[in-house]
């Protein structure tokens, strides 16, 4: 069997409080292959943006660290690497296209000096031959004229212009791994899906695997292969994505699936109530409690969920999932 | 039955200090019958904002008229203005920044009834009650601070502040597109409540037309500042017209449309173009892959179709223009 290119092994990461560590992240492993693209799905404070820094050795330490396991990047182990390192994947190898695209660019630097800053420093290229570069980028990500839009400030450009000069910047250096925090959630639908197509080209371009993490179900859908479902830093479920829309396993991951309003045409004539969780995430200071920690929200909860924390268990077909509703049904 | 909102020919221009204007809202014109949800989208500027902070009387007016409830609203001020406002009231789109950090839920929810003199103190205590439990929240809640409440309580927040006048309208900026996938439901479970039970209107902004299908009865789709294609819910979805309309049915990322390729989409290419100048002709034209020299020469007005089904495109009724509805149909599911 060949390495997986990224292989997350029991990852737990802690932000220290009031002297003592609550983990945020924990138990998670992971795989990713070549070429893959893997959904990441889960409520705010699920651990989904903290896992994703931490595969680029950007937890904000102190107060939090990586506490357990590895993260095994070809093979290496990332966990406890020397900056000096981790400087060298950190766009080499693995880069990252954070959701906010009006606040992670620099307001004071040309688009084109920013790309080729990245180029200059990964690549060692002179300045003319970074700027080339950056202008190649820029052309590839889909932006008019680029040879003149390079010479602009990010404040003259538009949010999904914005954010395909922070993808440009990310794949400047041809990564294996593009991590998307989000991308598009500050965008418009009809610049979400510009973006997108971006990502699948570029993809069949240069081959990259991608992480997105998102919590729009219907993003998930059109543009991964493989999903996992995290619930309060845990994974609760891991299976291909046409088998995570049409038939989740777990109450969580059925409810984040049929709480949103579908597009229908011609639509329905009498409109439902669309399908509640209730409650909200529980805070990572009280994960300390017995049983699922999904239970106090769960609409299929058993006695049994409310005193033991189930294990992710692998059924029959390959999937993952943690919820004793499977046992049960096994049993 | 009066209308609840009579909105005619509305204008918003905003200077840009070059000696130029931002056609923010560019003639719009709409009514919006009692109990019913009325809801405009469109992409990032494209106006929807504006134009109902400009029905709420939140920004100024240019030209036009907004008639609330059968009066003419558009320049009265003062105590015409506040008894305007009892009826008209606002849910704003981040809810992290549109309540008083350092005021407690209670005295945020009984602010406009203070401010607008409805009700004597106690009358106005027992309505923060009665709004609390309204809108899903606890008694004892009252006394904790933004802070200490869920981005989806907060937002609960928000409606129960919108309801403390007792208004017949409510306009609902993007009301849950900051929120999480399964607190939006919970907000718009409680929107499709109130309207039920208590015959709300909503002038209802949004650019996910998931949502906006899912609450609204009649919907506007803006563009640059102007409608280009309204009519009823079932309308719109079952036969779009307009291409703009068509690109954004077709950038909606559906469940059901898994793996479906970039190319058996709608590509729009670039962005809108600026406001301050508009194009001539059709302002979408630079953008529509149907434009034609007519669509750049002349501006297409909106005619009505069908019904109370209009559209502002000279081809819309071409059959290469009904294929694309179709394509679209097929690749989403039926209600």
């Amino acid at each position: 069997m060949t390495t997986p290119l990224l292989s997350v092994r029991d990852l737990e990461i802690a932000f220290r409080s009031d002297g003592t560590d609550i983990p945020v992240v924990r138990d998670l492993s992971f795989d990713l292959a070549h070429g893959e693209t893997l959904g990441i799905v889960g409520e705010s404070g699920c651990g989904k943006s903290i896992t994703a820094l931490s595969l680029l050795g950007l937890v904000p330490s102190p107060p939090g660290r990586v506490t357990k396991g590895q993260i095994l990047f070809e093979g290496e182990d990332l966990v406890g690497a020397r900056e000096q390192r981790l400087n060298q994947v950190r766009g080499n190898d693995i880069s990252m296209v954070f959701q906010e695209p009006m606040t992670s660019l620099n307001p004071v630097y040309t688009i084109g000096e920013q790309i080729a800053e990245t180029a200059r420093v990964h690549f060692g290229l002179s300045k003319a031959k970074a700027w080339k570069r950056a202008v190649e980028m820029l052309s590839l990500v889909g932006i008019p004229s680029p040879d003149q839009r390079a010479y602009d400030y990010p404040h003259q450009l538009s949010g999904g212009m914005r954010q395909r000069v922070m993808i440009a910047i990310a794949l400047v250096c041809e990564p294996k791994i593009l991590i998307a925090d989000e991308p598009t959630t500050a965008l418009d639908v009809t610049v979400q899906a510009q973006i997108f197509d971006l990502f699948q080209d570029l993809k069949r371009q240069i081959g990259a695997a991608i992480i997105l993490i998102t919590h729009d179900i219907g993003v998930v859908a059109q543009m991964t292969d493989r999903v996992m479902v995290m619930y309060a830093g845990r994974k609760i479920e891991e299976g291909p994505v046409a088998q995570f829309v049409r038939d989740p396993r777990h109450p969580y991951t059925s409810g984040l699936v049929s709480c949103i309003p579908r597009l229908m045409m011609p639509p329905s004539d009498e409109v439902e109530d669309l399908f509640e969780i209730p409650g909200v995430v529980p805070a990572p200071r009280d994960l300390n409690r017995p049983g699922c920690p999904f239970s106090p929200r769960c609409n299929r909860v058993m006695p049994r969920c409310r005193d033991e924390n189930p294990a992710l268990e692998v059924r029959a077909d390959g999937r993952k999932v943690a919820c004793w509703l499977e046992t049960e049904v096994a049993a | 039955m009066t209308n609840v909102l009579e909105v005619e020919n509305l204008k918003v221009h905003f200077p840009t200090g070059k000696g130029g204007k931002v056609h923010a809202v560019d003639g719009l014109s709409f009514t919006l019958a009692p109990g019913t949800a009325f809801g405009l989208v469109g992409e990032s500027g494209s106006g929807k904002t504006t134009a109902a902070m400009a029905c709420a009387r939140l920004t100024d007016i240019t030209s036009g008229t907004v008639r609330l409830n059968g009066r003419d609203i558009t320049h009265v001020s003062g105590a015409e203005l506040k008894k305007a406002r009892r009826d008209i009231q606002v849910v704003f789109q981040d809810p992290y920044a549109s309540l008083n950090p350092r005021e407690r839920a209670g005295s945020i929810v009984r602010r406009p009834m203070d401010l607008l003199e409805i009700g004597s103190p106690s009358e106005r205590d027992a309505r923060v009650d009665e709004l609390f439990a309204l809108v899903g929240l606890r008694p004892d809640q009252k006394d904790l601070f933004p802070h200490q409440f869920s981005g989806g309580q907060r937002q609960r927040i928000g409606v129960a502040r919108a309801l403390a006048t007792n208004p017949g309208l409510i306009v609902c900026d993007e009301p849950v597109s900051a929120l999480d996938v399964a607190i939006q439901a919970q907000i718009l479970n409680l929107l499709g409540r109130l309207k039920r039970d208590l015959g709300l209107s909503y002038l209802f902004i949004s650019h996910d037309l998931a949502v906006v299908q899912h609450l609204c009865d009649q919907i506007a789709v803006m563009y640059l500042g102007q409608i280009v294609e309204i009519g009823s819910r079932k309308e719109l979805f079952t036969r779009p017209l307009h291409p703009y309309t068509h690109a954004l049915i077709s950038a909606v990322p559906s469940p059901e449309r898994i793996g479906l390729d970039g190319n058996a989409r709608i590509r729009l290419k670039g962005d809108p173009p600026s406001p301050i100048s508009p194009p001539e002709g059709c302002r979408f034209a630079g953008r529509c892959a149907f434009a034609e020299d007519r669509c750049r020469a002349t501006t297409p007005p909106l005619r009505v179709i069908e019904g109370g089904h209009a559209v502002a495109c000279h081809r819309a009724e071409e059959p290469d223009l009904a294929a694309i509805a179709i394509a679209q149909a097929e690749s989403l599911p039926a209600g």
